[in-house]
């Protein structure tokens, strides 16, 4: 798909790292500026530690094939996920990985962003949150939604109790980049 | 799920298997029995949480075989009726399907296509059970096989299969694909006073002169409201038109007759399909499920080129739409026919076709959808063929 027509997102990496919760957010943000999204996941039986992704495939209306061939924006945060994409990452795409988790990052004709995102997460206090910054640096880097709207994606999907740790960290992340 | 923001109220986020728990709930589904299975759970756990809402009843039965036996019970008792599963236990309830077509006991049966045979793959799509949902329960039967391929559709046809199963008395199968069952997309769902739902004929008339399974013109015999008064026997043994069994060759044939008659007959009303650029089509590519959404890309693609190929999509697998394929093929050069599965579906298309036009087809049993790219190289290569 060219990006005139829509584009495709990947968060990819492995089982319990929040990609399929990452992709909702995403999907909510979008969808609330009036886009069209198609979301689809791949697990394995095992719910930790097994390959994960979250595909959005964002058009204005509704694409007619949903699944992703080609990918736009991609995040990668296990070295064991970079496999799963090989071949269908778009020329200029934007692949951003974990500098520490991917420390082989694939390369090619797009541009690859290694930043220390598990890192920020844990100096915001949870390893668990490395989701969220991401998604902050990837729509940093992208430019396909803003920081507000992601916000108030987040306010939507995320339980009240988590709410604040979450806008905390996608604003770390946006700021990575932002620096 | 609560409507997206900013956009119309109905414009909403909803997985595919989420689409069929409320298409249910709109057709007038009020008993859920199940056993939660993946890829299909979700519509269990949806149902949970409406069924109630709306007065009507959840159960989790002790595994597939009960789930579908309380599914009939439900239906006999006069409550729209449904369960939802995947291969291994979709392999489960077909002695049980076999007896709500015998005793013609409408209801509906989810299954949500994962890797096989056997516990398979559970979290990967397949398309293996084509022949299953036609032939999985044993001995000459009519059967009704609806095959959505978008989120939105799976809300649309799960209605519709209540609609048919109540219209004709039978069991009613939505099939679909993993892929599909776990996508969630952005769909529009119609406002509820705009769904169309249908009953089953009730029996009127005096009690005393009721016979349970005398047709009316249409070949469906009206149902006993329970507590009517009307007097019924339902048997899973060949039985005639008071309930009761025979063995008698010529009331066999004409009451099993019957029965292979009433979807027979009835195909102009159930059979549905979509055509994309068939007109002129050289290469006719026929698809369902996720497999129809690549092969739509992969056409669209193809007329770029400048390659006449086109796409019928069944929406009723079986009955198989035979006129509409036969007078595309016809016209076609060659037929294609993708599906995850070792080649299920290709079986039909070439009976149909019976020699008349080549027909090959695209085989991935792999865990992995077939993709746009894979049918337009197929498309390619039979073109310059």
């Amino acid at each position: 798909m060219s990006k005139t027509d829509g584009y495709e997102i990947r968060l990819s990496g492995t089982g319990g790292q929040g990609l399929g919760l990452g992709g909702k957010m995403l999907a909510a943000a979008l969808s609330s500026e009036g886009l069209h999204v198609a979301q689809s996941q791949s697990y394995e039986p095992t719910s930790r530690g097994g390959m994960s992704r979250s595909d959005l495939v964002v058009s204005r209306q509704t694409a007619d094939y949903p699944l992703a061939t080609g990918l736009d924006y991609l995040l990668i945060l296990d070295k064991r996920a970079i496999s799963i994409s090989e071949g269908m990452i778009n020329k200029d795409a934007v692949v951003l990985v974990d500098e520490e988790l991917v420390p082989d990052p694939p390369s090619g004709h797009f541009k690859v962003h290694a930043l220390p995102l598990s890192r920020t997460a844990i100096s915001l206090g949870n390893l668990r949150v490395t989701n969220v910054v991401s998604l902050g640096a990837l729509i940093a880097l992208g430019d396909f939604c803003s920081i507000e709207t992601m916000e108030a994606a987040i306010k939507q999907v995320t339980p009240k109790k988590y709410a604040q740790m979450n806008l905390d960290a996608v604003r770390a992340g946006y700021e990575l980049v932002q620096h | 799920m609560s409507p997206v923001p900013g956009n119309s109220p109905q414009l909403q986020s909803l997985q595919g298997n989420q689409a069929c728990a409320l298409g249910a709930i709109a057709a007038g589904c009020r008993l859920f029995a199940g056993y939660p299975i993946t890829p299909s759970s979700e519509i269990a756990e949806r149902m949970s949480k409406e069924l109630p809402r709306v007065d009507g009843v959840f159960v989790q039965m002790e595994d597939e075989i009960a789930s579908m036996a309380a599914c009939l019970g439900g239906s006999l008792g006069g409550v729209k009726s449904m369960t939802a599963t995947s291969g291994p236990g979709f392999s489960l309830k077909q002695e049980n399907i076999g007896y709500g077509i015998q005793a013609e006991i409408p209801c509906v049966v989810i299954n949500v296509m994962r890797g096989g045979p056997s516990t398979g793959m559970p979290t990967r799509p397949a398309q293996g059970d084509v022949m299953q949902a036609r032939w999985g329960t044993h001995g000459d039967h009519p059967i009704i096989v609806l095959t959505p391929s978008s989120v939105q559709e799976i809300y649309q046809q799960t209605i519709q299969a209540f609609n048919f199963s109540e219209t004709y008395r039978i069991p009613v199968i939505v099939l679909y694909d993993e892929a599909i069952g776990h996508l969630v997309d952005t769909v529009e769902l119609p406002d509820p006073k705009d769904i169309e739902t249908t009953d089953r004929k009730w029996a009127t008339g005096p009690a005393e002169d009721y016979l349970p399974y005398a047709p009316d013109k249409d070949g469906i015999p009206p149902m006993p409201r329970p507590g009517d008064g009307y007097r019924t026997h339902t048997t899973g043994l060949t039985h005639l038109e008071t309930g009761f069994p025979t063995q008698v060759p010529d009331d066999v044939t004409r009451v099993t007759s019957r029965l292979l008659d009433k979807i027979e007959n009835h195909r102009d009303e159930i059979e549905q399909y979509e055509l994309l650029s068939c007109g002129d089509a050289d290469i006719l590519i026929v698809a369902f499920g996720i497999t129809a959404r690549a092969s739509e890309r992969a056409v669209n693609m193809a007329r770029d080129k400048g390659i006449k190929a086109g796409l019928l999509r069944p929406v009723t697998l079986w009955p198989f739409p035979e006129k509409a394929l036969q007078e595309l093929a016809g016209h076609a050069k060659h037929v294609l026919v993708p599906e995850m599965n070792a080649g299920q579906l290709i079986l039909e298309i070439e009976r149909l076709c019976a020699g008349s036009v080549p027909v090959s087809g695209i085989n991935r049993f792999d865990g992995e959808t077939i993709k746009p790219n894979e049918v337009l190289a197929k498309i390619e290569e039979l073109n310059n063929g």
